[in-house]
């Protein structure tokens, strides 16, 4: 039986705050399959976030194991943690705060290319535009500042920059949230159809069940720094065990269509 | 409307614009207008200003053309004074920038270091500096640059701090960029407008400075400056006051220019920022 | 049921980089005295420049046509101590008024009968001029002005972010005296303590502690709760959340939306409730408004709105809600070729 892609064991962080230590992720253990989404779901402040910001090393942890691909995630540094970056991306909540203000599509989208050396300087145009084609936009968006297009076209900007480098993982961060309904249904699909080609796993982080069951295969529910119960997204979402899992549905809108 | 509009409809800014083009108009033209060495005599000594129509303000006491010194000064005053506060905010970008993005000991030694300077008074810092050096253009740009930087240092590490908690620096980091590259190529260029917006008092502060330098007589023995022809004239104060008073007024006008345009600036990009 | 207010032809145009860009097109549309209605849109549909609108807060900018006319008492005259508006409403005179904080664009000023009635609002019959208090109450057109609802006392606001909408720097419970002193004419004293009696009714948890705190010390739902109670704490006839629940978990948001049918029903208010979600919308509103791009796509009781659309756009917003019992996407998309 072959490894997980990422499994993460014992994953701890600690936050001091006003001379009290809270613990913003205790004792967290879950694995990824290859091609598979896992989503986090829960209130805000339940860790779900840190726990995206932890498995990229956006910030250390105070304790615990993260092996990702094979490798002891935490173990690399400098140079080697870079270059091991290009396997393991993420997509932001806003897509505006997510770029540097004064970047072009084509500037953002250039970066993961030339630090990786995916394409030579003179093959990366058409490498970019085969890119914004990837993720359905046109090729002349490219020379475009990121603040003059529509949120939705930045979206999927975003999904471009993180397939770039070909990674086997992405994190998505509350993706969808920002955007409309009917453009959410486009992204959605479309990161279902970069999984079935790619084989890219997603761990998906949302505090909206519809989503939730909508995209993932399975999902953990976080309440307070800890997993509350997880297990196959259908199953949990209609039918869920815990006093969070059941709060969220209570929670949940529903239209009631005749 | 457009900036540049915008920024001439202020009066005060449009002042400041029409002193700063009328110096830089002096500074440029002054070796076409007054080819030769400024400091050769041309006259009879101390000539009061509009006796003689060739030498419009009269001479100095060794008889040398005082409106040739005036213009050739403009080219020492706006030279120093622009290089030296280029040098400065240059010097304190990248320090605020590192201190900002580093964090933990880096950030703590460079501001400890920044402190250091700022407690000396920076004209003393100056003083000594040219003192030890020996008085040269470049040596007095340095002089006055090394008294400078630690404003716009403090600026750039606040703004530093918190744009590299922003996104869009998780983002690159995500991507596997360089450390290096991201505080230089994604943070300084967002970090940079309020730092600018301090470039109009370093501006006239250097200028101010380096007229005092000269005064006291460690301005670049090779050039004429406003510092030094005011420090000639006060040998001859009650005879002759317009020696002082002549370059003195170039030069309280002139840091009213770099000052009034500065805020003019300051301004039109603050009005821009707030409609975006 | 009488109309708390009508919107005829309301067009507001924002200058951008030397173009100008509609918000709002043509919008007509009557809002019932304590009525909930939901206008629900995407972004850039216009919806919450309506709600601007309504509230009088448009930025000085943005061009107005049209007219919205307020059916509200008269206030008492400036000064006045006495709690005015938090009185019950036993008769209502009729005042036609502008929205009054912004007197140059508007088009017109009423000075006659309500502009013509359109076919979509429910209160047709209420709006033909022959209520009670007759024309000796109607006020020349100059006057009238000055009886245009008041933001803080006649229109209560939440807004989408409670911590850009607080006062980082005030303790909650002072903010909320401070609406009761300049509103209500209140003393200190009485302000605070009525405003204690506030957080209680949003149900902050211990409001003696809560009245000294300050937003920071908040959680954002706590923070939005002390921005509903700042919001009715004058007793208005409108309140407006605009995405009011949008930056809150699941949880807290429907909390939030529990509290504001709790306070609407308690007070009498009139809700116009803006969001982008059509599910939480029809699960709070009488009647759902669906805007697009500026425009009044349609608007009906809320039922029919998700049970029989008329427009095709509220189809496909109605289609892309991603419920609790929606097919997952990843089998949809395995299940087709």
């Amino acid at each position: 039986m072959s490894s997980p892609l990422l499994s993460v064991s014992g994953l701890t962080k600690w936050y001091r705050r006003g001379g009290k230590t809270i613990a913003a992720v205790d004792n967290v253990s879950f694995h990824i399959e290859t091609g598979e989404t896992l989503a986090l779901a829960g209130p805000s402040g339940s860790g779900k976030s840190t726990i995206a910001r932890l498995v990229l090393r956006l910030v250390e942890p105070d304790a615990g194991r993260i092996q990702f691909d094979g490798e002891d995630f935490l173990a690399l540094g400098g140079a080697a943690l870079r270059s091991r970056r290009a396997r393991l991306q993420m997509v932001f909540q806003d897509p505006l705060a997510a770029f540097n203000p004064r970047a072009t599509v084509a500037r953002v989208l250039d970066d993961p290319l030339r630090i990786h050396g995916i394409a030579s300087r003179l093959k990366r145009p058409r490498r970019i535009a085969a890119l914004l084609e990837r993720v359905g936009l046109t090729p002349d968006l490219a020379p475009r500042a990121i603040h003059e297009i529509s949120g939705g076209q930045r979206q999927r900007v975003a999904i471009a920059r993180a397939i770039a480098t070909k990674p086997s993982l992405i994190v998505l961060d509350e993706a969808v949230s920002a955007l409309d309904v009917s453009v959410r249904g486009q992204i959605l699909h479309l990161l279902l159809d970069l999984q079935r080609e790619e084989r890219i796993a997603y761990l998906f982080i949302s505090h909206d069940l519809g989503v939730v069951r909508a995209i993932a295969h399975r999902v953990a529910i976080f309440d307070a720094g800890r997993i509350a119960e997880t297990g196959d997204a259908r199953t949990v979402v209609d039918a869920p065990q815990s006093a969070i899992g059941q709060a969220l549905v209570a929670a949940t809108p529903r239209l009631n269509r005749a | 409307m457009n900036p540049l509009r915008r920024f001439l409809r202020t009066p005060e800014a449009l002042a400041g614009a029409v002193i700063l083009a009328a110096l830089l108009t002096m500074a440029l033209a002054a070796p076409l207008l007054f080819p030769g060495d400024p400091q050769a005599i041309a006259g009879p000594a101390l000539l009061p200003p509009f006796q003689d129509w060739s030498l419009p303000l009269g001479t100095d006491r060794l008889g040398r053309d005082v409106l040739a010194e005036l213009f050739h000064g403009a080219r020492t005053s706006l030279a120093v004074g622009l290089a030296a506060a280029a040098a400065a905010l240059v010097i304190g970008a990248v320090i605020g920038t590192l201190a900002g993005f580093a964090g933990g000991l880096v950030d703590e030694v460079l501001m400890r270091i920044t402190d250091a300077f700022q407690t000396v008074p920076s004209f003393l810092l100056a003083l000594a500096f040219v003192s030890v050096v020996g008085p040269s253009l470049g040596v007095v740009v340095v002089a006055i640059a090394l008294g400078a930087w630690t404003g716009p240092a403090r600026v750039a590490r606040a703004e530093v701090l918190s744009i590299r908690e922003r996104d869009f620096v998780a983002g690159a980091r995500v991507i596997g960029m360089h450390p290096l590259e991201i505080a230089f190529r994604e943070i300084l260029p967002n970090a940079l407008p309020p730092v600018l917006a301090l470039s109009s008092v370093i501006v006239a502060a250097a200028i101010l400075t380096e007229a005092a330098l000269s005064f006291l007589g460690l301005g670049d023995p090779n050039r004429v400056t406003w510092g030094g022809m005011i420090a000639e004239g006060r040998t001859v104060l009650r005879t002759a006051p317009f020696l002082s008073i002549v370059p003195g007024l170039a030069l309280v006008l002139t840091v009213l220019g770099v000052y009034l345009a500065g805020e003019g600036v300051v301004e039109t990009t603050a009005v821009r920022r707030s409609l975006s | 049921m009488t109309a708390l207010l009508s919107i005829r032809d309301l067009t507001v145009t924002y200058r951008r980089d030397g173009g100008e860009v509609a918000a709002l097109k043509d919008i007509s549309l009557d809002i019932a005295a304590g009525e909930r209605l939901a206008i629900i849109g995407e972004s850039g549909s216009g919806k919450s420049t309506l709600a601007l609108a309504v509230a009088g807060l448009l930025p000085a900018s943005a061009r107005v046509d049209g007219r919205i006319d307020w059916f509200l008492r008269p206030p008492p005259p400036l000064g006045a101590k006495a709690p005015p508006s938090v009185l019950p409403d036993i008769s209502p005179s009729r005042g036609e008024i502008a929205p009054s904080s912004r007197p140059s664009p508007i088009s017109r000023i009423a000075g006659g009968e309500p502009a013509a009635k359109l076919p979509i609002s429910p209160l047709e019959g209420e709006m033909s001029g022959r209520t009670e208090g007759g024309a000796k109450d109607r006020r020349p057109s100059a006057i009238a002005t000055d009886y245009g609802p008041l933001g803080g006392r006649d229109i209560g606001f939440v807004f989408q972010d409670p911590s850009a909408s607080l006062d980082p720097v005030m303790p909650v419970g002072k903010q909320i005296a401070e609406v009761l002193y300049t509103h209500l004419g209140l003393g200190w004293p009485q302000a605070f303590a009525k405003a204690r009696t506030l957080l209680e009714r949003v149900r902050l948890p211990d409001p003696d502690t809560a009245l000294h705190a300050f937003p920071h010390q908040l959680s954002g739902g706590q923070k939005q709760r002390v921005a509903i109670a700042a919001a009715i704490a004058a007793g208005p006839k409108l309140l407006i959340a605009d995405e009011a629940t949008s930056a809150l978990d699941t949880i807290v948001q429907a909390e939030i939306v529990a509290l504001i049918r709790q306070l609407v029903s308690e007070d009498g208010m009139t809700l116009l409730f803006i969001s982008h979600d059509i599910a939480l919308a029809a699960e709070l509103a009488e009647r759902i408004a669906v805007f697009r791009h500026g425009r009044l796509v349609e608007i009906g009781a809320a039922r029919q709105i998700i049970s029989a659309p008329r427009h095709a756009y509220t189809r496909s917003l109605l289609d892309a809600h991603l419920g609790l019992d929606a097919e997952p996407l990843s089998r949809q998309a395995e299940a087709s070729p």
